[in-house]
């Protein structure tokens, strides 16, 4: 046997690097993949050898999808798994796995790999023509396409422009677009940046056109709850465990993966009256010093600017007792008050939905067979939530001027604090293609 | 035993056997034959639209000069505590001036945000 063979076989058994793309209505479903010991989510498609797309990939980011295939080291594939969506990713997959169970996807993501590394399936070709961006070979006085220190476009791209930074000094400002794949964000967000160093000096928010069936949104109970009637228990559970992966994606954000773990393992499992559950949680993320660090007056929103904006707990997290289900007479049956915690830091918004969690949980175990009227108001895990009034929409325009002079690492954690849901991120695609900013 | 001509020799085919091997090695590893939208860095979809050889402000270089001034101020302990003993209260009272200057020096950079990072 060959050397490479050998390499092969060892390489087979080791965890499968798998870089995920959640679509509509896929995004819990891609989250939980994080407890699973075969695969290894990776953050970056350089570090992974299978394209796991999820749900219903918008066909208007297709350019996007093909950058990000081309991205992946050789050999590699792409996998579709399905979870009920119809219209099939703008990128060939030989694979697709059409269970919703997740262990089912687990073999398939396996067998695919051990198949693409003893080369039975063959590495997927590049999808983009290779072109420079561009001409630049044999321009300037090396071939290195430009001349002098800054002209030209070595390796067929401009050198940055300079601007003012805060100390007077004129530095280089790089433009990147983030998203829609970046592995932190909801799929679809992009976000134009300006940076000097890692510090942000202007940030835009632009999201593409495409079509967008609205059907992800529909999916959750909460979706269902705005037209017909819903068990109050079914709605509290399900606020908990997002609220949960919420804190597990913030986890992940903090590089504390094992933590995020053991919250998406409890975010599966919880049931009504779970909640002594989510305060042993507590005790373990307080104990946590880097949680703390990481996210102490990061993302701080002035109460007053959320004024009209956000709902839901990023506006209690600021001190505001404002929640639908107070004016809800069921849930003011089951004794609720809404819990308010100050700060508006990430902080105060993870100490918010930890809280949330609990209450919710709490509550589905007192709520017994009562059911959420479709004509009273509903509060969503983020908040305020009616046809045509996604809690995305309202929270969008707050993040360019909130981002603006933070350390890139601060931005991603102040995005994340702010629990963008991907399906109302990916439904607003299709309903206006740039969000207006105040 | 080799002659020193011999020696010289084997020394060099050693050397350009190495350095072929290395450069080979590094343009398997390379991804050679990768296609220019293989090569970019990874943005999250989009392309970089301009090169990354940017110059930033390298703000480490204020916490570097201050390493350095404190690394100095340890080169001259070391004569000082040889001679405290003999010199007693003076020597340690120019070192007492000594560390308030180098600390008045942190304080000001402190003050001048030179210590924020971003």
């Amino acid at each position: 046997m060959g050397l490479s063979a050998v390499a092969s076989r060892v390489a087979t058994r080791a965890p499968v690097p798998v870089f995920p793309v959640a679509g509509l209505g896929a995004r819990a479903a891609v989250d939980d993949l994080l407890v699973e010991t075969r695969l290894r989510i990776v953050d970056t498609p350089a570090a992974a050898n299978v394209l796991l797309l999820a749900g219903d990939v918008p066909s208007g980011l297709a350019a996007e999808l093909a950058r990000l295939h081309d991205g992946m080291s050789r050999p590699r594939t792409s996998l579709w798994w399905t979870l009920g969506a119809s219209v099939r990713p703008a990128i060939r997959c030989p694979t697709e796995v059409r269970d919703p169970d997740p262990s089912i996807l687990v073999d398939a993501v396996v067998d695919v790999h051990r198949r693409l590394l003893t080369g039975e399936l063959a590495s997927s070709y590049p999808q983009l023509p290779d072109e420079d961006a561009a001409p630049w070979r044999g321009i300037g006085p090396y071939g290195q396409g430009g001349t002098g220190m800054t002209g030209g476009v070595p390796y067929g791209r401009p050198m940055a422009e300079v601007a003012p930074d805060r100390d007077g000094l004129r530095l280089d400002q790089l433009t990147v677009r983030i998203g829609p794949f970046f592995a932190r964000f909801p799929t679809g967000l992009v976000l134009e940046l300006r940076l000097q160093g890692d510090v942000v000096q202007e940030a835009q928010l632009a999201l593409p056109a495409g079509d967008v069936p609205m059907s992800g949104v529909a999916t959750t109970p909460f979706g269902d709850a705005l037209g017909v009637p819903v068990r109050v228990s079914v709605l509290e559970v399900e606020r908990a465990r997002s609220h949960l992966r919420s804190i597990a994606s913030a986890l992940v954000a903090h590089q504390l993966g094992s933590l995020a773990q053991r919250v998406l393992r409890l975010a599966g499992k919880v049931r009504p009256g779970d909640d002594h559950e989510i305060e042993r949680l507590h005790r373990v993320l307080r104990r946590s010093q880097v949680l703390g660090w990481a996210t102490t007056g990061v993302g701080h929103i002035a109460p007053e600017r959320l004024e009209g904006t956000a709902s839901g707990p990023i506006l209690r997290a600021s001190g505001v007792a404002r929640d639908e289900r107070a004016d809800d007479p069921v849930y003011g049956g089951l004794g609720f008050e809404p819990i308010v915690h100050e700060g508006s830091d990430a902080r105060a918004r993870l100490a918010q939905r930890l809280a949330e969690a609990r209450q919710a949980l709490e509550l589905a175990g007192r709520a017994g067979e009562l059911d959420h009227d479709p004509e009273s108001p509903l509060e969503s895990p983020r908040g305020r939530l009616a046809a045509g009034d996604l809690p995305a929409r309202r929270v969008l325009p707050l993040i360019p001027s909130l981002l603006e002079g933070m350390e890139w690492g601060d931005a991603v954690s102040t995005v994340v604090s702010l629990d963008l849901d991907t399906d109302e991120v990916l439904a607003l695609h299709a309903t206006d293609p740039k969000v207006s900013v105040p | 035993m080799l002659s020193p001509l011999a020696a010289a020799l084997a020394v060099f085919v050693c050397a350009a056997i190495a350095m072929v091997a290395l450069r080979s090695a590094s343009d398997a590893i390379a991804g050679v034959g990768e296609t220019a939208p293989e090569r970019v860095p990874f943005l999250g979809g989009h392309s970089p639209e301009v090169h990354a050889w940017s110059r930033f402000h390298a703000r480490y270089y204020v916490m570097a000069l201050l390493f350095l001034a404190f690394d100095m101020e340890m080169v001259f302990m070391y004569p000082w505590a040889v001679v405290f003993v003999r010199e007693g209260g003076i020597a340690l009272a120019e070192m007492g001036m000594f560390i308030t200057i180098l600390l008045v020096g942190v304080l000001y950079a402190w003050r001048e945000r030179a210590l924020r990072w971003a």
